[in-house]
């Protein structure tokens, strides 16, 4: 040990001789690892070296791009790639190989080659859609069948972003009034957390497999950039594996990202995913139109058809029944003529007979007149004088009679004449007021002749009635008849 | 006469109109059939129409569900 440096000595020596190691820039290919930019607009980064086969890294070093460069760096590489210069990403970039002897180890970028970055991303691409073939499950989404009419829709999106609004209003007021059913299940649509916030949106959704028809993966167009999450394995597997169709419509304008590959329908933007759903109900319209309209059509040929075979029989009916009615008509004519005859002929039998038995009534009946015409007057001539002879002795009966009668009146009524004298002269004798003229009186006591002192009290009024006035006494001895 | 289910698929009503018209192409039915089909036929049509352009009530009370359970 006969040598001692200081540590400012030694790194002085490293930077030395690393500076006549590297004389010019050096075109490096690393893996970003870390990436940040500071507030001067300089850019850190970390850049790394994987296994070949595997994530264990081999190599790392620190590295920085100056402001002014990133300033001209970062639009071109994002130009040309369509994707962010961001962590996870493969480039190739030209280096200076620098030492400080304080901060050690650094990498200052100068360019960068954004074709390598694209052939990278190719090659992944095609490392991943070769691994989702191998597994047989690359086109099980675009196996599904999509419903006829697509109308109950979930939509995979940010409600902020710049499609989803548009997408809406174009299905709402579609010219033709289908309804559509929309539900949004919102997720991050870029970035390092889309892929999980994807799949977690995707997942809310397969609990309502058996209602959705459709699953629609919209955003919108604007930014080009930072699409990689639509390259992912894990998406892309996911959606493999949904149980419903879906429809992309992630606004980009170069390659399919490999969600567009696996999905069961690819359209470049919203308004396209919203235009193909519209024309599919519209085509199932269109085809239930069309049915209906064969249908009529069908069944007015079968009616018409019909009428005419029905016309048919009826036109070649009409003369086999005519032809019935004319026969029918003579025999019935010729029963009439028939009937008539023999109705006359018996018409006129019986008249004959009639006025045959009119003829021997009459005569019957007039000899019958004359028999009862001589036995009535033989009676009446009978009568007549037995009836004169009665006559006769009746009245000398009432003859009689009456001379009885007369004898017998006349003395019933002088007996009654001296009767009646006698009662007459009686009569005068016992007549009240006679007898009051004679001097006596009638005492009444309450409109009662008095005849005893049986029914009379004392101080008593009674009413004594004279020939000549009346007088009212008050009773003031009774002498009771012993 | 099958009795008219409401939920009855888009598909399944499509199937039915295109089974009839093949029928009536075929001559398989008699016109006193056709009063029938055609009633059948007409009834579809509007289903589907009615399907096409409202909401059914079903279908908005599993809306508003997910709305209770995600939101």
């Amino acid at each position: 040990m006969n040598e001692q440096l200081k540590l400012s000595e030694l790194n002085g020596l490293v930077k030395k001789a690393i500076g006549e190691a590297f004389t010019a820039p050096v075109w490096v290919i690393a893996e970003i690892s870390e990436l940040k930019i500071n507030r001067n607009g300089h850019c850190y980064l970390v850049l790394i070296e994987k296994e070949v086969n595997g994530d264990a890294i081999v190599a790392q070093a620190k590295a920085t791009i100056w402001s002014y460069t990133f300033r001209m760096l970062q639009p071109y590489f994002e130009t040309t790639t369509g994707q962010q210069l961001t962590e996870g990403l493969k480039v190739l970039v030209s280096v200076s190989v620098e030492f400080h002897e304080l901060y050690g180890f650094s990498l200052n970028i100068r360019d960068i080659d954004p074709t390598y970055t694209l052939g990278d991303m190719a090659r992944r691409r095609r490392e991943i859609i070769a691994r989702l073939q191998s597994e047989g499950v690359a086109d099980m989404n675009k196996e599904l069948t999509l419903p006829l009419v697509p109308q109950k829709i979930a939509i995979i999106s940010s409600s902020t972003a710049a499609g989803y609004q548009d997408f809406i209003d174009q299905l709402t007021n579609n010219p033709a009034k289908y309804r559509f059913h929309l539900k949004l299940f919102p997720a991050i649509m870029q970035g390092n957390q889309a892929e999980a916030s994807i799949i977690g949106a995707l997942e809310q959704i397969y609990q309502y497999e058996s209602f959705f028809d459709a699953v629609v993966i919209i955003r919108g167009g604007g930014s080009q950039v930072d699409l990689s999450c639509f390259d992912n394995y894990n998406l892309a597997y996911f959606v493999t594996q949904f149980p419903i169709p879906v429809i992309t419509g992630i606004g980009h304008e170069k390659d399919d990202s490999i969600v567009d590959l696996v999905a069961h329908t690819r359209l470049k933007t919203p308004t396209a995913v919203a235009e193909f759903l519209i024309s599919g109900v519209a085509q199932f319209d269109q085809h239930l139109e069309e049915l209906k309209n064969r249908f009529a059509e069908i069944i007015d040929d079968r009616l018409t058809s019909a009428r005419s075979v029905v016309d048919q029989y009826a036109r070649s009916f009409i003369p086999i029944v005519t032809d019935k009615i004319v026969k029918v008509n003579g025999r019935l004519n010729q029963t009439i003529w028939k009937f008539d005859n023999y109705v006359k002929v018996f018409i006129k039998n019986q008249n004959y007979q009639l006025s045959r038995t009119e003829e021997s009534l009459r005569h019957e009946f007039k000899n019958f007149h004359q028999i009862q015409l001589r036995r009535l007057e033989r009676t009446t001539r009978a009568l007549s004088v037995s009836s004169q002879r009665i006559t006769l002795i009746n009245n000398e009966l009432l003859m009689r009679k009456i001379q009885l009668s007369g004898k017998l009146v006349r003395n019933m009524l002088s007996d009654k004449l001296l009767y009646l004298e006698l009662a007459q002269q009686k009569a005068q004798l016992t007549d009240p007021l006679k007898i009051l003229a004679r001097g006596y009186s009638i005492t009444t006591y309450n409109g009662r002749a008095l005849k005893d002192t049986d029914r009379i009290i004392m101080n008593a009024l009674i009413e004594t009635k004279l020939h000549k006035g009346n007088i009212i006494s008050e009773i003031k001895t009774i002498i009771k008849e012993l | 006469m099958n009795t008219p289910k409401k939920n009855l698929s888009y598909k399944e009503a499509i199937t039915e109109i295109e089974e009839i018209l093949k029928q009536l192409d075929n001559n398989e039915l008699d016109v006193d059939e056709l009063s029938d089909k055609v009633k059948r036929v007409s009834m579809l049509v509007t289903l589907c129409k009615e399907k096409l352009h409202h909401t059914e009530q079903e279908i908005d009370k599993i809306l508003k569900e997910m709305d209770n359970n995600f939101n």
